[in-house]
């Protein structure tokens, strides 16, 4: 942890700031999230990392997918990323979002995450431990470092293919004017 | 002479907001430290503020709602700034003279009234929900403050907060908290809910109404509003310091005295939960109203 | 043309004016609608150029009761006179637009220049019987345009007359007297004459002219009619209603209270450490308190600033009843502010209603983005009534509360603080549910009101920034009318208060205020430029905005709301009805005397007989 590094924090101001304050918005998107609340209490302390929940994706730019995803939950999680600001990291928890895990042969699960959102990192699992996401955040710094935890820029470069995909699954999907402006509104 | 009058005048004015932004953001991570110790755990380091600050403001994309979402968010922080400017804190006190305890009564209305316009123009029903909350809140908290307040102002028979404070400063016996216990004990009960920390944080409450009026804030207005929490802390606890605890000889006893202050508040925030609204309500309303009536009228008796 | 000249002429162009514009309205209602506003504007400038005169004329020389009717201008006539014709005339230039396609015109633009040249009449009066004439034609004409409207308006119109009459008596009843005692109606020779009278006689005078006053003014607890007629009139005559004629109070309250029986004189009206001024304090400061927190839990937008006009009227009659300079000063100018702040007020409310149809604060929202100006308008008048520094309303409050500190009366002061705060919370909501949140679809294509209703509104907010920020513009008129009163004067520069008095310099703080702004400005615009959303990109926890149905202005404030509103229900306005049915009840039984059967009449006239023959013959033995 180079937190403390003047000299390093003083040539990426922002980098610095991304690492170390990444604020996760509070969405309990599947079963995984049951690790989260232990993560973010006195046990394990998510805070000294930096990491702290929030209530709306205004305010956060890291969004843990914790386990599987329906595919009622995705329209919610495809609004909610497309109302997080730049920079945005998405992170997988749990084997659902990577390969379907548990749920891989059901008719309501998405199998694969990526095909409809940028993921940034994979945490494989059922469920993983706390400590796998502090592995998980130590990594992002590492990424966010080297510059490739680039997820929301491509989500901008290759806006169409992710709406394909995101309008093949929902086709009623009403969003928001993420990356580009979207048309239809209210459904 | 008048140019080094004017020179040093222009400095202390400058000084302070300056001051004051840096004794908020150290003790938003102080509070933060404390209550993480207090919950047995080791917490984020006292500069984690900064970081959460940098970060907001270099984010790379923020989101407004319209002109007046702006221009609201931007009059949050201008009032919260120009209110510092005319409490006297330790040695410096530049423009008291300007404005006495009435004027800062009311330029203590900018900040929330700025955040409330950017709350409405947020276009959210848990905007208006927190701002609804916060004025009921105000409500709640001002009537047992004004109390304690004219009971200050009478006592002393002033309205200017420099003499309040040089009316102290005799020795600790002199402090407001021993020549008006009653109003200064109502105002150590309120204290919490002036500073909107447990048990008074309905208002902006993240599980309930998912953080009120800053729900749609992000980035840079996220930054300022977390800003603008710091500096209404430090206007909350210097009135406190000035009004009973007998102001500072220099910035240093000042600072300290606030801190102390501070830290009880940061204790009671770390182990209490949430009133709801009408409880916080009633709760104000009833034993602090109640001590600072009584306190209110002996001062009014000893008049006659 | 010389200043008597121009006095004299004030009156006959404010009355002629108005039936020459009935007579226009006849011919062409263009011809109608300019001539209102030329002679609507002319009293404007005629009293403009009386400022700092003394002038007096008599106009009337009554035969029997050898009394000669006078006018006369002075600081204090002066300065109800321009708050009067300045309103006056821009209410006009609202009404245009407003008004237009309604019915009976003619009438309405006659009533509202006759309510401007009664209160010209009223202020400028030199002498009781004046006074009391222009009252009268002041009431009768209120009444009449209170219910233009009809249906419910009617009975609001009937409420206030009933309870205006009972006044006009009351200021009969004290002019009579006046008048049996001292063999003279002028006021000035009445107030030379009414030290000799023994105090009980003045507190008899005085409780019957605070009594037609206070009923005008709204004080608790004759003020309700004031809700219900304010509310029902049509907004711009609303605008009149609530800013100067209610105020006529005021000036009635000044002239009775300092002009006719003087500093020395009220002191001397008490009952042993209680002088009649503290419980007219007393009085205002629950006028203040229980209607201000009514206020809050209105959601019909006029019926919320109505309740605000009786609260802050609590505030004038306060500082004036309070008696010190700053006292006085301060319950004057707030009179002035609030004159400004809630005609700006009004005219917004009959804009946005103008243009929605509705003034039912649950079902609007997020007007701002269609109707700018009339917001921002609304804001500033919202700011002044609250008393933001930098607006008028701070100033005039800044007096009442450092005089009422300063004096020793820490509980006044307290009524007068918390009733600040009570304004602060029906003020944002009244901003809240009518212009910030999600616009509703029916009101999507709304837009702003024409320049000719935007333009009085621009005019009052200006008012309220420029005396906010330079106070010492009306504080030196008011502190002309404290000398001719017999009272200190204030001393106070353009923008500051000399030490002695206080310490307020409203250009120190407008300085820092822009500096903050500029200051935090910076920061600001070095991060990154925002994105602009509109209202269905919003937080909705992951669901799509729901149209029409995200919006929160229902029960606003419903916490507070059940904590208090047990306590602020109007018991008054339910004792008022309770007595009006009761006596009603008493006359319906007593109407069954007339059976309409002759047989029962004639039994009356032998019963009468007898009864009087037994009294005569024992008259004769006793």
């Amino acid at each position: 942890m180079d937190r403390a590094e003047i000299l390093k924090t003083l040539k990426s101001p922002a980098k610095w700031g991304q690492k170390y304050s990444l604020w996760a918005v509070y969405f309990c998107t599947g079963c995984g999230v049951v690790e989260i609340p232990p993560v973010i209490t006195s046990r394990w302390d998510a805070e000294r990392f930096g990491v702290l929940p929030m209530a709306t994706p205004r305010q956060a730019n890291l969004f843990l997918i914790t386990g599987y995803v329906s595919v009622k939950t995705l329209g919610a999680i495809i609004r909610t990323y497309d109302q997080m600001p730049n920079p945005k990291y998405v992170v997988g928890f749990g084997s659902c979002p990577v390969n379907g895990g548990m749920y891989w042969d059901s008719y309501n699960t998405i199998k694969h995450l990526d095909k409809y959102l940028p993921v940034d990192g994979w945490i494989a699992g059922c469920m993983p431990r706390p400590e796998a996401i502090f592995v998980a955040v130590v990594h992002l710094w590492q990424m966010i470092d080297k510059g490739i935890a680039t997820g929301y820029e491509r989500y901008k470069d290759n806006y169409e293919y992710y709406q394909t995909n995101q309008r093949a699954i929902l086709p009623h999907l009403a969003k928001f004017a993420g990356a580009e402006a979207a048309p239809g509104r209210n459904s | 002479m008048m140019a080094a009058s004017t020179v040093t005048r222009i400095v202390s004015i400058a000084a302070l907001p300056v001051v004051g932004f840096l004794v908020g953001v150290l003790f938003l991570g102080l509070s933060r430290k404390i209550t993480a110790r207090i919950h047995r755990r080791y917490g984020p380091p006292l500069y984690q503020p900064i970081i959460d600050v940098v970060k907001l403001l270099t984010q790379k994309e923020n989101i407004s709602h319209g002109i007046l979402f702006d221009l609201g968010i931007l009059l949050g922080l201008a009032g919260a700034l120009i209110t510092m400017v005319f409490i006297p804190a330790g040695g410096l006190r530049p423009l008291s003279a300007s404005g006495d305890f009435l004027v800062v009564l009311y330029l203590m209305l900018l900040s929330p009234l700025g955040v409330a316009l950017a709350a409405g123009a947020s276009e959210n029903p848990n905007a208006s929900i927190g701002v609804s909350r916060k004025f009921i809140l105000a409500l709640g908290y001002e009537v047992p403050f004004l109390m304690a307040a004219l009971a200050v102002m009478t006592r002393f028979q002033t309205t200017s907060l420099l003499e309040v404070v040089s009316c102290q400063e005799g020795s600790v016996l002199d402090w407001g908290v021993f020549v008006l216990p009653l109003p200064a004990v109502a105002t150590f009960l309120i204290l919490p809910a002036m500073l909107g920390i447990r048990p008074f944080d309905f208002a902006g409450a993240p599980q309930e109404i998912a953080s009120g009026p800053m729900v749609e804030l992000g980035g840079k207005y996220l930054a300022f509003a977390a800003i603008q929490g710091a500096l209404h802390t430090y206007v909350v606890l210097a009135l406190f310091v000035d009004l009973f605890l007998g102001g500072g000889a220099s910035m240093l006893t000042f600072l300290a005295k606030m801190l102390a202050v501070f830290f009880v508040g940061v204790c009671i925030n770390a182990v209490l939960p949430r009133f709801r609204v009408e409880q916080g309500l009633r709760y104000l309303w009833k034993w602090p109203t109640i001590l600072a009536f009584f306190g209110l009228l002996i001062v009014a008796l000893r008049l006659e | 043309m010389d200043m008597e000249t121009s006095f004299a002429a004030i009156l006959p162009v404010a009355f002629g004016g108005a039936l020459l514009v009935y007579l226009a309205g006849k011919v062409s209602g263009a011809l109608r609608n300019v001539l209102a506003v030329l002679l609507a504007a002319a009293p404007v400038a005629l009293v403009a150029v009386l400022y700092g005169r003394e002038v007096r004329i008599v106009y009337y020389s009554l035969p029997f009761l050898d009394a000669q009717l006078a006018l006369r201008t002075d600081a204090l006539a002066w300065l109800f006179a321009i708050a009067v014709a300045a309103i006056g005339l821009l209410s006009i230039v609202f009404s245009l637009r407003y008004m237009q396609g309604g019915e009976r015109l003619d009438f309405y633009y006659f009533a509202m220049l006759l309510v401007n040249a009664a209160m010209l009449g009223i202020v400028f009066s030199a002498d009781l019987l004046s006074l009391f004439v222009f009252w009268e034609i002041l009431s009768w004409a209120t009444y009449l345009l209170i219910s233009y409207r009809g249906g419910k308006a009617v009975a609001a119109g009937l409420k206030y007359m009933v309870m205006s009459i009972a006044g006009s008596c009351a200021m009969l009843l004290a002019v009579a007297s006046l008048y049996a005692t001292c063999w003279t109606f002028d006021i000035a020779a009445l107030a030379r004459q009414v030290g000799a009278m023994s105090a009980a006689y003045r507190l008899f005078i005085l409780l019957m002219f605070v009594l037609a006053f206070g009923i005008k003014n709204a004080i608790v607890p004759v003020h309700v009619w004031l809700p219900d007629a304010h509310s029902e009139a049509v907004s711009p005559f609303s605008a009149v209603l609530s800013s100067v004629l209610v105020r006529m109070g005021i000036y009635g309250l000044m002239l009775i209270m300092y002009g006719v029986l003087g500093q020395g004189g009220l002191a001397e009206l008490k009952l042993g450490p209680v002088t009649f001024a503290h419980v007219l304090c007393w009085v205002a400061a629950v006028t203040i308190l229980v209607p201000l927190f009514i206020a809050m839990l209105q959601d019909d937008a006029k019926r919320l600033i109505a309740w605000s006009s009786v609260g802050h009227g609590g505030y004038m009659v306060l500082g004036i009843a309070f008696g010190t300079t700053l006292g006085v000063a301060g319950g004057l100018f707030h009179a002035l502010n609030y004159a400004a702040c809630v005609a700006l007020l009004f005219l917004a409310v009959g804009a946005v209603e103008h243009r929605t149809g509705t003034r039912d604060l649950n079902e609007l929202g997020g007007l701002m983005k269609r109707m700018p100006v009339t917001f921002v308008t609304a804001l500033v008048g919202v700011c002044g009534l609250i008393g933001v520094p930098l607006t008028n309303g701070f100033v005039s409050k800044w007096f009442i509360y450092k005089t009422l500190i300063m004096e020793g009366h820490p509980f006044l002061a307290l009524v007068a603080l918390v009733g600040t705060w009570a304004t602060i919370l029906y003020g944002y909501k009244l901003i809240h549910n009518a212009f910030l949140g999600q616009l509703p679809s029916r009101c999507r294509e709304v837009r702003e009101v024409h320049f000719s209703m935007q333009l009085p509104m621009i005019l009052l907010a200006l008012a309220v920034i420029l005396f906010g920020v330079l106070p010492g513009i009306p504080v030196r008129a008011i502190s002309s009318v404290q000398v001719s009163l017999g009272l200190e004067a204030l001393e106070s520069g353009l923008w500051a208060l000399p030490p002695a008095v206080g310490e307020l310099n409203t250009i120190n703080i407008l300085a820092g205020v822009v500096a903050s702004l500029a200051i935090v400005y910076v920061g600001f615009a070095l991060a990154k430029k925002a994105r602009r959303v509109d209202q269905f990109d919003s937080y909705g926890a992951g669901s799509y905005v729901p149209p029409d149905r995200y919006q929160y202005s229902v029960n606003f404030y419903q916490r507070a709301h059940e904590l208090i509103g047990p306590y602020v229900r109007d018991r008054v306005d339910d004792f008022y009805g309770w007595l009006v049915a009761k006596a009603e009840g008493f006359f319906e039984e007593a109407r069954k005397i007339y059976t309409g059967n002759v047989n029962t009449y004639a039994a009356y006239i032998v019963l009468l007989a007898a009864l009087l023959i037994v009294l005569k013959i024992g008259g004769q033995f006793g």
